[in-house]
């Protein structure tokens, strides 16, 4: 038959996003389609998606560490990955109002605002439909708090002072880079804001001065005085070599953009860049239809974008309220209130990781339940992380939180390494094995495709 | 090949010369008027298994309501000089008119508005819409205007079918199921970017479907526009938008 469509019960959320890329599309297509079905052709997927109307796409379960579950909805709007441009706003808007309807429809308590969905709406709240008792939230708090976060563990990884640190913040006064801003500003010598409105750009600086922040900002990368060590790009920038100039040859380049379309490659050798604002949940998820590590395409299990991962938190935490909403209303007590809940609930940041793999060190409960795609090994020598993994953590090293260990000598984008423990690790291992391999093995490519598709886009601040 | 029925649409004496689009026009005219014959077909069917006679009258009107739809797009073929065929018994109108009749013979008054109104009139109404935007004059808001009628004709089914849904949603929604894989298939065939399947029987040559960019339209765009009507279309009577996104999914390209 055609699936149950009789009798859900309410919901406790709703998830609100889209495929980044054509690859991320046809997959989800792929597995709705059954494998007794050939898969859709490229040039078909291209001309149907555009015409799906916005809907939801698979129920989600978020299990908490203490057992408590949440019971959710992936609504997808259906923007096309290709259409991310500003010349598509008025489309992709009601295309997310589309979605957001149908969140109320099933009646959520509570949804979040996934990525790009979050951009359009975040200074347009009002254009959401009614919401008969729906909380919204664009989940931003949680973003910056894992994006702060993964920062301050790069930096620690690397042996680097943030103290001592220029922190360039790329899209600077969107709502992310605005509260990236509010919570790293007292802990670097001096921040530099980039972004494209100068007026806002006005606004913050002229707030993190009266608060004693040595503040420079500029609407063109190079017109600031010295090059950036550490950098978070909140926006995703049409180019990345537009980094270049104004950035440390091995400075730490956090891509938390929509989508992220940032790796180190050979016009940055020396720097490390990692992707931000990802958590990770540690009492697991599912999804039906099982859509995991389709819909949350990552190199590590249930690693899911922070701003989708409030919504569930405050789920779990039974607070269905509109946590985050608006813009430049996100402050330090904030970032700490929510990254509390989702810790309460085991949701915490995900293992580090760029377009080549991962990059720093593995979570302690993964050490008795190691996930299929992390193979044990030691770290490719051109990452300088890595190296220094490599070298300083050779066998298991426990902290407080985290567990050490080396991870591999070759690229882990390539499936035959990481199909190596999949079957013993997993009871349907192969399968899931598989997919995560294939996950790992279109990152790269949807990262291209990204990077290509971002050219076109003006890179909206978040 | 013959017409079903002769709308006495022939060609009139004053056009010497075509315009270089008339030929695309009249394939699609074609089409446009072997789905309203069908219809009316459909519903004069309809009207032999209602017991209501308000229903009856209902089905004979809609099917009046269809010819004359035909015979519109028989005029404005008059009007840009092409004779304009239909072919109810062309091979992918065929099978979709025995997939009515089985409900017809098994009584089946809620299977044949399913196919009707949800699957077969979704197709209608998204296609003529976009037809009516890129058509020029009066071609195009003959087709818009008629697009806008299907429309309404959903809009009362609607009701019924939303009623007939509350009473027993599991049951509603395997029966739909079930017609959706035996009619949206067929509907999927002729929807395809091309007939891969071999010629339609409608068209007067060759597909169609290859030179629609000619008149600004394309064959994805139809079907694109056709599934996002259908789709809407379950969403208002309430299925779940995961499920019908399925069903959508496993359909043939």
């Amino acid at each position: 038959m055609g699936g149950s469509t009789a009798g859900l019960a309410k919901l406790d959320f709703a998830l609100v996003g889209h495929q980044e890329s054509w690859r991320a599309a046809a997959d989800v297509l792929a597995v709705l389609r059954g494998p007794e079905h050939t898969p859709l052709p490229d040039d078909e997927i291209r001309d149907i998606l555009p015409w799906i109307p916005p809907r939801a796409v698979c129920h989600v379960e978020i299990t908490s560490v203490g057992g408590t579950k949440a019971r959710g909805l992936y609504v997808d709007s259906f923007i096309p990955p290709d259409r991310l441009q500003d010349a598509y706003m008025r489309d992709n808007i009601a295309r997310v109002r589309g979605a957001a309807a149908c969140a109320i429809k099933a009646e959520a308590k509570i949804v979040s605002l996934g990525g790009f969905s979050s951009i359009l709406i975040e200074g347009n709240f009002d254009q959401l439909p009614e919401r008969h008792g729906t909380a919204f939230t664009t989940g931003n708090t949680l973003t910056v708090a894992f994006i702060v976060r993964g920062l301050r563990q790069m930096c620690a990884l690397q042996s680097r002072n943030l103290g001592k640190s220029t922190l360039l913040i790329v899209g600077a006064t969107g709502d992310i880079g605005s509260g990236c801003a509010r919570c790293l500003a007292h802990n670097v010598k001096r921040v530099q804001l980039y972004a494209r409105n100068l007026e806002r750009l006005r606004r913050l600086a002229a707030e993190l001065e009266a608060d004693g922040v040595q503040v420079e900002m500029a609407t063109d990368l190079r017109q600031f005085s010295a090059p950036a060590d550490i950098v978070i790009c909140a926006a995703s920038l049409p180019s990345p070599s537009l980094l270049l100039a104004s950035i440390a040859p091995d400075a730490i380049i956090c891509d938390a953009g929509y989508p992220k379309n940032l790796s180190p490659g050979a016009e940055m050798p020396r720097a490390t860049v990692f992707f931000g604002g990802l958590g990770q949940v540690a009492g697991g998820m599912t999804f039906s239809p099982d859509l995991h590590g389709i819909l949350n395409r990552h190199p590590f299990p249930d690693v899911v974008h922070g701003c989708l991962l409030e919504g569930m938190a405050l789920a779990l935490e039974h607070r269905y309220e509109p946590f985050s909403q608006g813009r430049g209303f996100i402050t330090q007590e904030r970032v700490a209130e929510i990254e509390t809940i989702a810790a309460r609930h085991g949701i915490r940041l995900a293992p580090l990781y760029n377009a080549d793999g991962p990059l720093d060190r593995v979570p302690a409960e993964w050490l008795s339940h190691p996930p299929a795609t992390l193979k044990i090994g030691s770290r490719p020598t051109r990452f300088p992380v890595a190296a220094k993994i490599a070298s300083a953590t050779a066998g298991a090293q426990t902290d407080s939180a985290l567990e050490t260990r080396r991870v591999p000598q070759v690229s882990p984008l390539r499936p035959g390494i990481l199909l190596g423990k999949a079957s013993r690790v997993h009871p349907k291992g192969q399968e899931k094995a598989s997919r995560r391999s294939d996950t790992l093995r279109n990152l790269s490519s949807d990262l291209r495709q990204n990077s290509v598709a971002l050219r076109l886009w003006s890179g909206t601040d978040r | 090949m013959e017409p079903a029925i002769d709308l006495k649409c022939s060609l009139p004496t004053e056009f010497t010369t075509l315009s270089p689009t008339a030929l695309i026009w009249q394939d699609v005219l074609a089409q446009a008027m072997t789905g309203e014959l069908m219809a009316a077909m459909n519903y004069t069917s309809l009207s032999e298994i209602c017991d209501d006679p308000a229903e009856v009258a209902d089905a004979l009107e809609h099917a009046e309501g269809e010819k004359g739809h035909a015979a519109a797009f028989a005029a404005e073929g008059r009007r840009i000089g092409v004779v304009v065929p239909n072919n109810v018994n062309a091979k992918h109108w065929k099978r979709l008119r025995e997939a009515f009749l089985r409900r017809i013979t098994e009584r089946d008054f809620i299977g044949c508005l399913m196919v009707q109104e949800i699957m077969l009139e979704s197709f209608a109404v998204a296609s003529y819409a976009r037809v009516g935007k890129v058509a020029k004059g009066s071609l195009g808001k003959t087709f818009a205007a008629i697009a806008a009628e299907e429309e309404e004709h959903i809009g009362h089914a609607m009701e019924i079918l939303q009623a007939e849904r509350a009473l027993d949603t599991q049951r509603f929604d395997d029966k739909l199921y079930q017609l959706h894989l035996e009619v949206m298939t067929i509907l999927a065939e002729m929807l395809a970017k091309d007939c891969r399947t071999g010629h339609c029987e409608v068209c007067h040559g060759s597909c169609v479907k290859p030179a629609l960019p000619d008149v600004t339209l394309s064959a994805a765009e139809l079907r694109g526009a056709s599934l996002h009507q259908y789709l809407q279309t379950l969403d208002k009577l309430g299925l779940p938008g995961e499920v019908t996104l399925t069903w959508v999914a496993q359909l043939p390209v």
